[in-house]
């Protein structure tokens, strides 16, 4: 085992300072933490809390049913797998598939794109979700649709964006664990005015190495006491992130409030299709009517993605709710809180 | 005879007999296949094991295979599993109307070539046509009969802790496979489908002991889901290291790709061997002798720790439970 | 949130690269990088190079805690 590691492990074996809560940003952070069984190797003084950033697990109960909507009026549904299985309020894309829709799990938006010009006789629509880091893929597709004139393509759009949650979460960590991915676009700025804010933060990759280091990183400088941020993802994030991808997002998309699945609307925390763009927007091609999710009101996903209760303390949680079965988002994606807690054994500690 | 099949060939006819004789028959060459309305044949001479499985696969050819071979193996290692050597078997086609009898022909010669290889003789077959659209391609259903080795009697239930688990094989190659050939993620990689009949390898270990206590073969769901099964099943833990776990770089490269678990992709040639640990690396040793079984490893043990789950040690040294299986794999992106 | 994918630019033509992961193949789009060779590691993310990176290596975890204990 590398010097990184072996130190790491002991930092975090040996830490005697206060009371620490870690808020996992990032969904994937949640799982690779899960997986690699670093929970186990934390001090019981350190709550790692799963926060808001599975875009599966946010994306609010409405989003799906305008997917099926749009489904059942004969458009076919490009997806990331990750949407398939998510609860509408009557039923998933799964079962709308399954009732004849057409509904295609793709890799990227462009594949999206691709398949929308090899069908030119089907209306296509990509389910765009996601923050910073899938936001330019998507717009990357719009803008090559729109350069080459495909007039069957368009995007039901429900991407967010992090700085507003920040802020909206902030006093529900000591410490946020912040998405390497979505600030290899964005860079660091942001993460450097919370630390002015009295926000500390550290930016983690996703290998045991990685994570082991952020985790021992943000224990070191808790018990020094003043806020701090560290970027120890320095091989994939750059402070000025990814300019031309931002860029991008900037040029087709623009800031909009939006509902968080559980945490309400965050104002300007989402984004939507500009104006110029409009021939691309799902919901305005279609003439689809308002529509309003209803989620199972017994259901916490939202008090779990504020940190505020563990998935197990949920009354659904592992009873109706399961992998299987789920009710809430936080139980279908991998990522999601739930999901990770329940195949993953919460109590394996 | 034209290169299509036909609604004809499957009315009983003289077309259908020519569509047996030129397509199946021929190449099945066994002095035991039947003209008549059932297979006579010598009882095995011990306890007899029993076992049916249906075939759809799409598509139906792929690195490495084809769902001919595949319809052997499926049966021929179900049998092993329960320390059976496979005697005979009979095999159910339904074909779609307009399917090319070139690929017909091309399925029947890996029958053939893979009963052969495992020693089981194709004794009965039965031949239905159905309307385009109605099938896709060609579905096979074959049904195996093989005689028990005295003093062989592997069962799920029947996993005891301190037992070593063993896999023949790396993991996922055939799940993975068709993955690719489906073509749905445009992803490009040199793996073959391990798509094998086990047999022997079987015969290899029981030749070492008899004494071992569980053999699944990892189909549909893979290692992962197998392991849950003996886990319920014997009511003990499973202790899985995950750094022991043999995947092919490219398996591996796919599913990090795709954000899935080759735990969890289908083999259709790689058998989860249970038995005391004092044998295992004797069974290891024979196992890595058989051609189809070389690169069996020890991944784990069994233990009386959390009865019901799989508990993995991790790459760095923790532990963490392996995610049950959750049905159909979704690639995911976050 | 995002599931990243370190791998190798084996060519490159129009803003779109062949990557390789060990093996697995996939042809993602390069344009919001600048300067991207055959050779060189990306970060990949749902089709697209979100980063260039210097390797697939995450040695650069040991140069963090060895500032971090400095």
């Amino acid at each position: 085992m590398s010097d990184a590691t072996t130190t790491a492990r002991q930092i975090l074996a040996t830490y005697d300072g206060p009371r620490l809560r870690i808020m996992e940003v990032c969904g994937t952070h949640t799982h690779e933490n899960f997986r690699l069984g670093i929970r186990k190797l934390l001090p019981p003084q350190v709550d790692l809390i799963s926060g808001p950033g599975c875009p599966v697990c946010v994306t609010p109960v409405g989003f799906i049913d305008e997917a099926i909507w749009l489904a059942e009026h004969g458009v076919t549904i490009t997806t990331f797998g990750d949407l398939v299985r998510v609860p509408g309020t009557s039923k998933n894309l799964a079962a709308a598939r399954a009732d004849g829709a057409r509904v295609q799990v793709v890799y990227s938006p462009l594949d999206a794109l691709e398949y929308a010009k090899e069908h030119a006789d089907e209306q296509v629509c990509f389910l765009s979700v996601g923050f910073e880091t899938t936001v330019p893929a998507a717009c990357l597709a719009v803008s090559q649709a729109h350069a080459e004139g495909v007039g069957n393509f368009s995007l039901l759009v429900a991407n967010k964006t992090m700085p507003n949650a920040y802020a909206a979460l902030k006093g529900s960590a000591d410490v946020f664990l912040y998405p390497g991915h979505v600030h290899a676009i964005t860079g660091t700025q942001l993460c450097e005015d919370l630390v002015e804010q009295g926000v500390s933060g550290v930016l983690a990759g996703f290998t045991a190495k990685e994570l082991l280091t952020a985790m021992a990183v943000a224990l070191s400088k808790a018990k020094e006491g003043k806020p701090f941020f560290v970027n120890a993802y320095p091989r994939v994030v750059k402070s000025e992130g990814t300019p031309a991808a931002v860029a991008l997002i900037e040029q087709v998309m623009e800031p909009c409030d939006t509902e968080w699945r559980g945490l309400g609307v965050i104002p300007q925390s989402g984004l939507r299709l500009r104006d110029e763009y409009a021939a691309y927007d799902a919901r305005k091609k279609h003439d689809m009517p308002v529509i309003e999710g209803h989620a199972n009101p017994a259901c916490r996903c939202g008090n779990v993605l504020r940190g505020e209760i563990t998935p197990e303390q949920c009354p659904l949680f592992g009873k109706v709710c399961t992998p299987l079965h789920p009710v809430g988002a936080c139980m279908v994606s991998g990522e999601g809180a739930c999901s990770a807690f329940y195949q993953y054994g919460g109590n394996l500690s | 005879m034209t290169d299509k099949v036909t609604l004809a060939m499957g009315a009983g006819g003289r077309q259908t007999a020519q569509l047996i004789d030129e397509v199946f028959a021929a190449r099945f060459n066994s002095p035991l296949l039947t003209a008549d309305d059932a297979a006579v044949l010598e009882p095995p001479r011990g306890r007899m094991a029993m076992s049916t499985d249906g075939f759809i696969v799409s598509p139906s050819f792929f690195a490495g295979g084809n769902i001919g071979k595949l319809s052997i193996c499926g049966t021929v290692n179900d049998l092993a599993c329960m320390g059976a050597r496979p005697l005979y078997l009979t095999c159910g086609f339904v074909i779609e109307e307009g399917y090319p009898l070139d690929q017909l022909r091309q399925i029947a010669d890996a029958m053939a070539a893979t009963a052969a290889a495992a020693g089981v003789s194709l004794v009965a077959g039965d031949t239905k046509v159905a309307g385009k659209g109605q099938v896709d391609g060609v579905f096979i259903t074959t049904t195996g009969v093989g005689e028990i080795v005295e003093g062989a009697a592997p069962a799920g239930a029947k996993a005891r802790p301190g037992d070593a688990i063993i896999v023949t094989g790396d993991v996922g190659r055939h799940g993975c496979t068709i993955l690719l050939a489906r073509d749905e993620f445009g992803i490009e990689a040199d793996v073959t489908s391990d798509c094998a009949p086990l047999w022997d390898s079987v015969e290899a270990m029981l030749g070492v002991t008899k004494d071992i206590h569980v053999i699944r073969d990892a189909t549909r769901g893979g290692v992962g889901t197998v392991l849950y099964e003996i886990a319920s099943q014997s009511g003990v833990g499973v202790r899985l290291d995950a750094a022991a776990v043999p995947v092919d770089p490219a398996v591996g490269g796919v599913c990090r790709m795709l954000g899935l678990e080759p735990l969890y992709l289908a083999c259709e040639g790689r058998l989860v061997v249970i038995a005391p640990k004092e044998e295992a690396p004797a069974l290891v040793e024979a196992l890595r002798a058989c051609p189809n079984s070389q690169g069996a490893a020890i991944i784990g043990e069994i233990t009386d720790d959390r009865p019901g789950w799989v508990v993995m040690r991790t790459e760095i040294g923790s532990e963490t439970l392996l995610p049950q299986p959750t049905g159909e794999l979704l690639p995911r992106i976050c | 949130m995002c599931v990243g994918l370190s791998a190798k630019v084996v060519r490159i033509a129009d803003g779109m690269a062949m990557v390789d992961a060990s093996g697995a193949k996939r042809e993602i789009s390069v344009q919001l990088l600048d300067d991207v060779e055959p050779g060189d590691y990306v970060m990949v993310h749902a089709g697209i190079a979100i980063a260039k990176i210097t390797d697939e290596d995450d040695h650069e975890a040991d140069e963090v805690m060895e500032a971090l204990l400095a």
